[in-house]
Parts: C-alpha cells; structure tokens; sequence
C-alpha cells in the first residue's frame, strides 16, 4: 500500500486496523499517530477506549428483540439498494412545504437549508451536532446524510431554473460562511454557531 | 478448512485470524448446521460452550455467500443481540444523554456495513474475524465521535474554565501521591484493572490525559522528537497537568468510595 492509498484510508478503516493489531501500547499508539496524524484524536479516543472496555461487563443486560428487527430492516433495506442508489437524497421526498416545515423545525432560513441540499457547503465544516438534527428531522441516520452531504455538488434535478444564462454547479462554501450569507436573525446565528464542534 | 481472510496490512500482507479463533472455525465446520446455530445463541461470556463473536462474522459471511438466508437471519439476529449487549454496557443510560438512540443509530450503521459487506463493497467486516470487540470497540469510538454528545455526563469536577491556570497544592499533591506515590502499585494488575474502570467515569478531556499517562506518554519535553501528551493533544503542557491532578483527585474519590462500599 503506497503513502497515497494511506491518505485515503477513512477514520474508521484507521481506528479498525489499529484495533486488531497485537498490542496496544504506546509504540503501537505513536506509529499510527506518526502515519495518520489526521485522525490523532479519533486514535487517541480509540487506544482509550480498548483500555476501559476490557472493564466492562455486558452479561447482566437483558435485549429486546424490537432493537434486532429494526437492525434487519436496516439490513434489508440496504442490501436491497442498487449500489448507485446507497447515497440518497434525503430532500428528495419533500415538497415545498414540507421544507419551509423543515427550515422551521431546524430553526434556519429557507436558504440555508437549500444551501445544504444543493451541497453548496462543505460537509466537513457543518457540525456534526446539525448534521445529527437534520437526520433526525430527515427521519434518515446522521450517517445517511453525511454521504449525501459529503458527495459532490452538482445540480440538483427537480427544480425550476429561470435564467438567461445555463446554470452551473456553485462552488462550495465553509458552514461558517454560509449562516453568514443566509439571512439569519443574530439569535439562530448565535444558536447555530453554539453547535460548532 | 476456513477460507482466509482478503483485507491486506499495509505492508501488503493479508491479515489473518489469530491461532485460537482458526481452531474455533475448524471445530465448527464439522458440526451441523442446526447444532452450530445452537452453540451461537448462548450470550453470555461466562458461559461453558460460548462461541466467540468472531467466529459468528465468520459463518454469517459464510451463510450470505452460500445462499443460506434462513441461517444468516438467524447468525445476523444473535451478532446483534450480542452487539446490543456490548452497547448498553459501553453506552448506558446513566453514563450519556439520549444513550438509547445512540445504540440504535450504531447498531443501525453495523447492519449497514454487513449490508455493504454482503455487497462486497467494503471487506470491513475481516476486522470483525480478528478481534471482534476491540474491532467493535473502534468502530462505536468513531461512531460517537460523529453522533454522541459533546460532553460525557461524568462525575461532577467543577469547570474546566481555568484549564490553563495553576490548580491549588491541595489537587497537586492529591495527584502525585496518585500516580507517583507508589510505582509498584501501578504495576498491581488488580489496582491497574479497578483503576482503568474508574477511568471510565472521567470527563472525556481527563480520560484522554490519564490514558496517555498509563500508556507511558509523558506530559511534555524540551526534545521536540518526542511525542507528548502536549504535543498529541495540541494544548499547553500546563493545561495538560492541571487536567491530570483533576483526574486524579477525582479518580481517588472513585477508588475510595468502591472499596468503602
């Protein structure tokens, strides 16, 4: 594996390979730290954890089988989704009033929240805190919209354009900027910059 | 014989499974079908005939490649009750606000990787065949980083407002005496064991400074070639320490009581 490929490997595939490796001092810490410095605290996070979680003790929990079916559902859902379609829209099913509802709920402007549909904001710079209440909102997992998010902008199909000239694909903007140029009141300014992570 | 795994290390090895889980696989692909299903269903660790979870990722992989829906259902039903179990134990709802929903977001996304798996898109699920928990144990780490809440609800140690101010004699001597008092009883794997679990009720920012300091990083050097707690951490040597006497005046509290009870 080259030193690019290494680049590409995601938070977890890092926190995953550490996890297996035979031993978990400090040598082991500081290599991965030295080669993925990009995930440092999530590997820091990671080493902690494998070291408490030997501590604990899961034999007294009773489950439910609610918790089972609805992990099977996820399940079939997903394998039965044509590998083009694992990164959906969430927006998608929702009609104009539905998204005003949506923009309200979420206690943004409507321009905000077309901003974060047309990926006009780069994912990574969106809280994650935001990103968790939107799914919650979306009815979809953080983790669904974040794919969404995360893929490339593009123009979005569905919507009216009434322009002289071709619309194009806008470049993208930090979160920060963006609840700067989306016509906030100062108090959801203030609420939205609360939830940076 | 147990196919091998395809998840190559990056020095271009293929990983393998450790020697106890191959012969647990082995063992198993003699047994029938049904009485293999039966060996699985027991939960609890401490049970005679406990299967290892990572021999259940092993045949649940096996069962969806060899067209076996009926038994995949039944090996992807067990995996996530055990799975549910680790959750409520790592993720319990006296230790973080809105826990129940954590777990299911996480289970959810669990089922979605052997989903993905089963698609052949990702080989994640070859961590899984290797140690299970600690795999697990990663996998939720980064899960909560991207859902959990911000702040762990922990036992209260007032603010951390004045991380980068001197802290009284009082907390300073309370965490030498706690960490340095008594080298041999660090070494105590007993003391070791009741102390990493005490470790677990601290604030996320003490929880890191402790950790580090038991894995044997030291706080901060004039050597720059060195990887300190400072340096790891990205905050000032001073606010590392103060974080450390926090944590240890808060661990002893937590030591005393539990042998008090």
């Amino acid at each position: 594996m080259t030193a690019e490929q290494h680049s590409k490997l995601s938070e977890e595939e890092v926190l995953l390979a550490f996890s297996v490796e035979p031993k978990h001092d400090r040598k082991t810490l500081e290599q991965y730290l030295i080669e993925y410095p990009e995930h440092a605290k999530a590997l820091v996070a990671c080493s902690i954890e494998l070291m408490v979680d030997a501590t604990r003790n899961d034999d007294a929990v009773v489950t439910s089988e609610d918790v089972t079916n609805r992990a099977w559902q996820r399940f079939q859902t997903v394998v039965g989704q044509p590998d083009d379609v694992l990164v959906t829209n969430p927006f998608a099913t929702l009609n104009p009033t539905a998204f005003r509802s949506l923009a309200k709920k979420l206690d943004i402007t409507n321009l905000l929240l077309i901003r974060l549909r047309d990926r006009a904001i780069v994912a990574a710079t969106i809280p994650r805190r935001f990103v968790q209440r939107l799914a919650t909102e979306l009815g979809a997992t953080a983790e669904a919209v974040m794919d969404y998010l995360q893929s490339p902008p593009a123009m979005v199909s569905g919507h009216s354009f009434r322009s002289t000239v071709k619309p194009t694909v806008t470049e993208q903007i930090s979160f920060t900027e963006a609840i700067e140029m989306s016509q906030l009141t100062p108090a959801q300014l203030d609420a939205l910059k609360a939830l940076q992570d | 014989m147990p196919k091998p795994l395809k998840r190559k290390k990056k020095d271009g090895t293929t990983y393998e499974r450790p020697p106890e889980i191959e012969a647990w696989l082995k063992k198993l692909e003699t047994v029938e079908v049904a009485e293999r299903l039966r060996q699985f269903a027991t939960l609890s660790r401490k049970s005679i005939g406990y299967v290892p979870s990572e021999a259940l990722v092993y045949f649940l992989r096996r069962a969806w490649a060899d067209g076996m829906q009926g038994d995949f259902e039944k090996i992807f039903r067990i995996l996530m009750k055990r799975i549910e179990q680790s959750l409520c134990s790592a993720i319990s709802d006296s230790r973080m606000a809105g826990a129940r929903g954590i777990r299911e977001e996480i289970m959810d996304r669990f089922a979605e990787r052997i989903a993905k798996d089963c698609k052949g898109r990702t080989g994640l699920l070859d961590f899984y065949e290797i140690r299970f928990d600690k795999a697990f144990a990663a996998f939720r780490t980064s899960a909560l980083r991207q859902i959990g809440p911000t702040v762990v609800d922990t036992v209260p140690l007032g603010s951390d407002e004045d991380d980068g101010l001197e802290i009284s004699a009082e907390v300073e001597a309370a965490a030498s005496d706690f960490l340095g008092g008594d080298p041999e009883k660090l070494d105590d794997p007993a003391f070791r064991l009741e102390l990493t679990a005490a470790i677990d009720c601290l604030p996320d920012d003490q929880k890191q400074v402790i950790g580090l300091l038991l894995q044997g990083f030291q706080i901060d050097s004039k050597d720059k070639n060195i990887m300190t707690i400072a340096r790891i951490l990205q905050c000032d040597e001073r606010t590392v320490r103060n974080r450390r006497d926090r944590a240890c005046k808060a661990l002893k509290a937590i030591l005393q009581e539990e042998n008090a009870q």
